[in-house]
């Protein structure tokens, strides 16, 4: 499992991830769960993370990018005629 | 300047095993620039896909003519979007760097579709270079440069990939089916 970019996340991140793969695979694909059963552990990753976000400057540069919503167009690039190989 | 590259894959695993893999695909032997992984949002939309948002720290793998311009930069935040939809079996991804865009922006366009006939899960990839930086022969610079580094890349991820959904194959039977 890979570690957070703020060691201090790392345990929180783990255990979260932990709890994602299982639920991931045994509820949500099998269509037995539309509710995140994460969610405890994913506020508790969640605030570490996002204290360090600020922390390390990067949430201005990550705020930016999620404004792009890569698939509104579904997720197929649409101006991909200049060149193509 | 802009450069399109497109290319497709066949997995020999279902749905669960490439998109738990892909999930999960750091670390792996393959991947040893990357330095972390982060979930920045999680969210299930009102038609039951999921959606997630990721950050990924990785260390300096600019091409060397870069060099001059970023001085000591040495690490890479890229962002990561992915979307489920458990009933079509399909994940779609996308992947750009975050910093440096000045210099070269990397997007990386995946659809993973799942056939329930032949159980192989297929990718189609699209990547995109893009640079507005101007200099004397930069542009074939990063020409040359983007079109190997395409190659290298998709070659080291999908064996990443490979190497991860080979490890939960094994590890499913003991880590899920007998929770």
């Amino acid at each position: 499992m890979s570690a957070s970019f703020a060691p201090e996340c790392t345990e929180a991140k783990q255990k979260y991830d932990d709890c994602f793969n299982n639920w991931y695979t045994e509820k949500f694909l099998k269509g037995k769960s539309m509710q995140n059963e994460c969610e405890d552990l994913w506020i508790e990753y969640k605030e570490c993370v996002e204290a360090n976000l600020v922390k390390k400057g990067i949430k201005p540069m990550l705020d930016e990018a999620e404004k792009e919503a890569p698939f509104e167009k579904g997720g197929v690039p649409l101006d991909n005629s200049d060149e193509k190989k | 300047m802009v450069l399109w590259y497109k290319n497709s894959h066949e997995f020999n695993y279902d749905f669960q095993t490439v998109s738990l893999a892909y999930f999960n695909r750091y670390p792996n032997p393959f991947a040893s620039h990357v330095l972390s992984t982060d979930l920045i949002k999680i969210k299930i939309d009102s038609e039951g896909n999921l959606h997630q948002t990721k950050l990924i720290a990785k260390t300096g793998r600019l091409p060397k003519w870069c060099k001059p311009f970023l001085g000591k930069v040495n690490q890479t935040w890229i962002i990561e979007q992915t979307i489920v939809n458990p009933i079509l079996k399909e994940m779609k991804t996308y992947t750009r760097n975050l910093d440096h865009t000045g210099i070269i922006r990397i997007e990386e366009y995946t659809t993973f579709n799942y056939s329930e006939l032949e159980n192989v899960t297929r990718s189609e990839t699209y990547v995109k270079f893009s640079s507005g930086f101007r200099g004397f022969g930069i542009k074939d610079r990063i020409e040359s440069w983007s079109h190997s580094k395409f190659d290298e890349n998709l070659k080291k991820s999908r064996k990443g990939l490979s190497f991860v959904m080979d490890r939960f194959k094994h590890q499913k039977t003991a880590l899920w089916e007998t929770k």
